[in-house]
């Protein structure tokens, strides 16, 4: 028997100065928290190490027997292999110069969030067992020893970090913590630990290429339906060229955007730029997914995954990939495509625009070329016919996507396209952007439902920018250029800054664009219909030709 | 000795009193509110003043304002005050924790009232303002709660429709083709 607590009791629990040190708190596995975990069927298929069923909320993980000795040795060789690892592990002098600017840490305020110390979790066990101090002297120098809630720990904490590198921009040692993390991940998979959201595409784009696992016929027929709806907006059927051999330009771009809302807008938007265009282009169903699961899992994965670019470039004997809207992908790309997979093959060029003769310079390793880059380049040179007035409507700011932005430096490039097609654009605030954009909050394989609270709380920082400009600047909209984004900032948008729209950048150019032909626009490509349009009303184009039959007659 | 009928004793008004105390109280809540976070990065939520920066200081700070404000008397359009605290539940209502734990910060609010604003009340004889004061944050928490529901639910919203978009263009295409998605996967 006891008094009811008071509400101060009830709420203000903590004690006033913890009877832990922060590496001893445990985290605790609670619904909302953690990642559903792959399928042992999935991790058997893809010839994982020690599948087996397991649940992160209960006690025990089922292990394999020698894990510990798996893990040492795991680590040791990845140690060994990478030299920016042991580097990252024996430079950083935990200045906490990054400790403030994880919008983890920022929406959780745990102090493991911090990418210092969630780089300290690992950091403490490679004390141990390769420094000689931490051989020495063990705790006292901040060593410590593999044990199965070490194990937990480094699951919980690496997925709850996007592999954004926002805090490696102020590391002043350079150190990039989205590597450490994607160590960790590798780790946990060496003793069958992975999550079903990132190993089930990654089992569907081994096996059929797309990461919902859509057979070839199937996914050739749905890009079809997205062609059928561009009919139905602006009266002409774009072309959907699909394993065309001796095309010019292979386009690649995530399968999410032919699967999920609001993505499909921008596929479409796609399909009626290379239309206008008549670009000598084509789609592939086996390279059918350009966003790369696998190197959510380990650098072997995203080789693999990765190869089938270049296998289908060369099998379709194309001259250069034209690249999608997409993250994680163009990550891979701009920094680990050559090492993995280069040199291109041989029937490769330096990419050069068919419409403006520009030569994509910085393409020249790769041979791939972002669509934002592409079509900076067709309005620059003026070869659009764009009525940005039809996005009148729209408010927009534009949302730098980590990859894009941090990985790749495509800052400008989107914004150029962004304010030609957009009459209103509002940028949010300096510290949220570009460099230091925020992280969606659900980037590198974290865009799962099962999450969605966590995701609400890391995706806090973007969500608190937007709304900032929504209410001080009536913004409506916000554009951005990743394929994961599209998918979780309409969420976020929808919690944190409710009435704000997501959609990708050539959605928004597709709008723009006054195609040769095309019917008058009453309605977007979301079929909703255009404000300020009178659908009674001629068209420009129309009116002419009205005049000239009655010059005629 | 008695005091003469025409210099009567000068009571302190309620606003005056409300004021002298505005950023004491203000001050003390929002460290109650920070010290629920752990020892380590409490810190830096109380010291950075950066609205992007640190967007929970800066909404547990626009939060106290508003709280306080309100349960003074000051003149209050109901909309304005949700608007005012929208972050800062919203906020709650993600963070982990009880949901008691949660929407409960209110609360922390009385035990500071009563060591600043009660004795100079009672004092005053405005014992009565001061347990109106009291209950106004009791209504104040109500209304929160109906937010911090509300924000939940579109917690729960959200996951449906995120499963629903993921497919979207493949339960159209199955509907067109009129067969199941799991027998196509």
């Amino acid at each position: 028997m006891a008094k009811l607590p008071t509400p101060e009791m009830l709420i203000a629990g903590r004690p006033a100065f913890p009877d832990q040190g922060w590496l001893d708190v445990k985290p605790e596995f609670t619904p909302g928290s953690f990642c559903y975990p792959a399928k042992k069927d999935t991790m058997e298929l893809l010839h994982m190490p020690h599948p087996h069923e397991w649940d992160p909320a209960a006690e025990d993980w089922n292990l394999p027997e020698n894990w510990e000795q798996i893990l040492c040795d795991a680590f040791a060789e990845r140690l060994e292999k990478h030299r920016s690892l042991k580097l990252f592990m024996d430079i950083c002098v935990r200045c906490g110069a990054c400790a403030d600017k994880c919008h983890f840490f920022l929406g959780t305020n745990d102090p493991k969030n911090m990418p210092v110390l969630r780089a300290e979790l690992l950091r403490s066990l490679y004390r141990r067992d390769h420094t000689m101090l931490g051989k020495l002297l063990g705790r006292t120098v901040g060593a410590r020893g593999w044990d199965k809630d070490v194990v937990k720990e480094l699951f919980y904490y690496a997925y709850q970090c996007t592999e954004c590198r926002r805090c490696s921009l102020f590391c002043p040692y350079g150190i990039d913590t989205a590597e450490i993390t994607m160590i960790v991940r590798e780790l946990l998979h060496e003793v069958g630990l992975g999550t079903h959201w990132i190993m089930d595409p990654v089992k569907n784009c081994s096996f059929t290429g797309n990461h919902l696992g859509i057979q070839p016929h199937s996914f050739v027929e749905i890009v079809e339906m997205l062609a059928d709806d561009c009919e139905t907006v602006t009266g002409i059927r774009p072309k959907t060229p699909f394993n065309k051999k001796n095309a010019e330009i292979l386009f690649i771009t995530p399968s999410g955007d032919v699967f999920a809302d609001p993505g499909i807008y921008t596929f479409m938007g796609y399909l009626m730029l290379f239309h206008e265009l008549d670009l000598d282009y084509t789609l592939s169903t086996y390279a059918s997914e350009g966003g790369n699961f696998g190197s959510f899992t380990s650098f072997n994965m995203a080789k693999k995954l990765n190869a089938k670019m270049y296998a289908e470039a060369e099998r379709l004997n194309v001259k250069w990939i034209l690249g999608g809207e997409c993250g994680h992908m163009w990550r891979v790309l701009n920094q680990y495509m050559d090492t993995y997979n280069g040199p291109t093959p041989a029937n490769m060029i330096q990419p050069v625009s068919p419409v403006t003769g520009t030569k994509f310079r910085n393409a020249a390793s790769t041979k791939m070329v972002h669509i934002a880059e592409f079509t900076a380049d067709l309005i620059y040179h003026n070869k659009l016919n764009l009525d940005p007035g039809r996005n009148d409507h729209i408010i927009t700011t534009f949302h730098d996507s980590c990859n894009p932005a941090r990985g790749m430096g495509l800052l400008d490039e989107p914004r150029y396209v962004l304010k030609a097609v957009c009459n209103n654009f509002v940028e949010m605030p300096e510290n949220t952007i570009r460099e230091q954009t925020f992280c969606c909050g659900a980037g590198s394989g974290l865009n799962t439902e099962e999450i969605m609270e966590l995701r609400m709380r890391a995706g806090m920082p973007r969500g608190n920018a937007l709304r900032y400009v929504q209410q001080k600047f009536n913004v409506n909209h916000m554009a951005c250029i990743c394929a994961i984004d599209r998918a979780t900032l309409t969420p976020l948008a929808g919690y944190w800054a409710p009435g704000v729209t997501v959609s990708g950048l050539h959605e928004l150019v597709a709008n723009a664009l006054v195609m040769k032909g095309e019917d008058k626009r009453v309605m977007d490509l979301r079929q909703e219909d255009l404000p300020n349009v009178d659908a009674d009303e001629p068209t420009d184009s129309e009116e002419n030709a009205s005049d000239a039959r009655g010059e005629d007659q | 000795m008695r005091r003469p009928t025409c210099y009567p004793v000068k009571r302190m008004k309620n606003t005056d009193c409300f004021n002298a105390n505005k950023d004491a109280v203000l001050r003390k809540w929002t460290e109650a509110v920070y010290a629920l976070y752990p020892l380590e990065t409490r810190g830096f939520v109380r010291t950075s003043s950066d609205p992007f920066g640190n967007p929970a200081g800066d909404m547990t700070r626009q939060a106290a304002e508003v709280v306080y404000d309100a349960i003074t008397g000051e003149d209050m359009v109901i909309d304005a005050v949700k608007t005012a605290l929208d972050r800062f539940v919203k906020l709650r209502a993600v963070q982990q924790g009880s949901h008691g734990q949660s929407l409960g910060v209110f609360f922390l609010m009385k035990p500071i009232l009563r060591e600043l604003l009660l004795p100079q009340m009672a004092e005053n004889g405005k014992l009565g303002a001061y347990l109106t004061v009291e209950s106004r944050l009791d209504s104040l928490t109500l209304l929160a709660f109906d937010m911090y529901v509300a924000a939940r639910e579109t917690l729960a919203e959200s996951r449906i429709t995120e499963i629903r978009n993921q497919h979207a263009q493949l339960t159209r295409w199955a509907k067109k083709n009129d067969i199941s998605i799991s027998q196509e996967r």
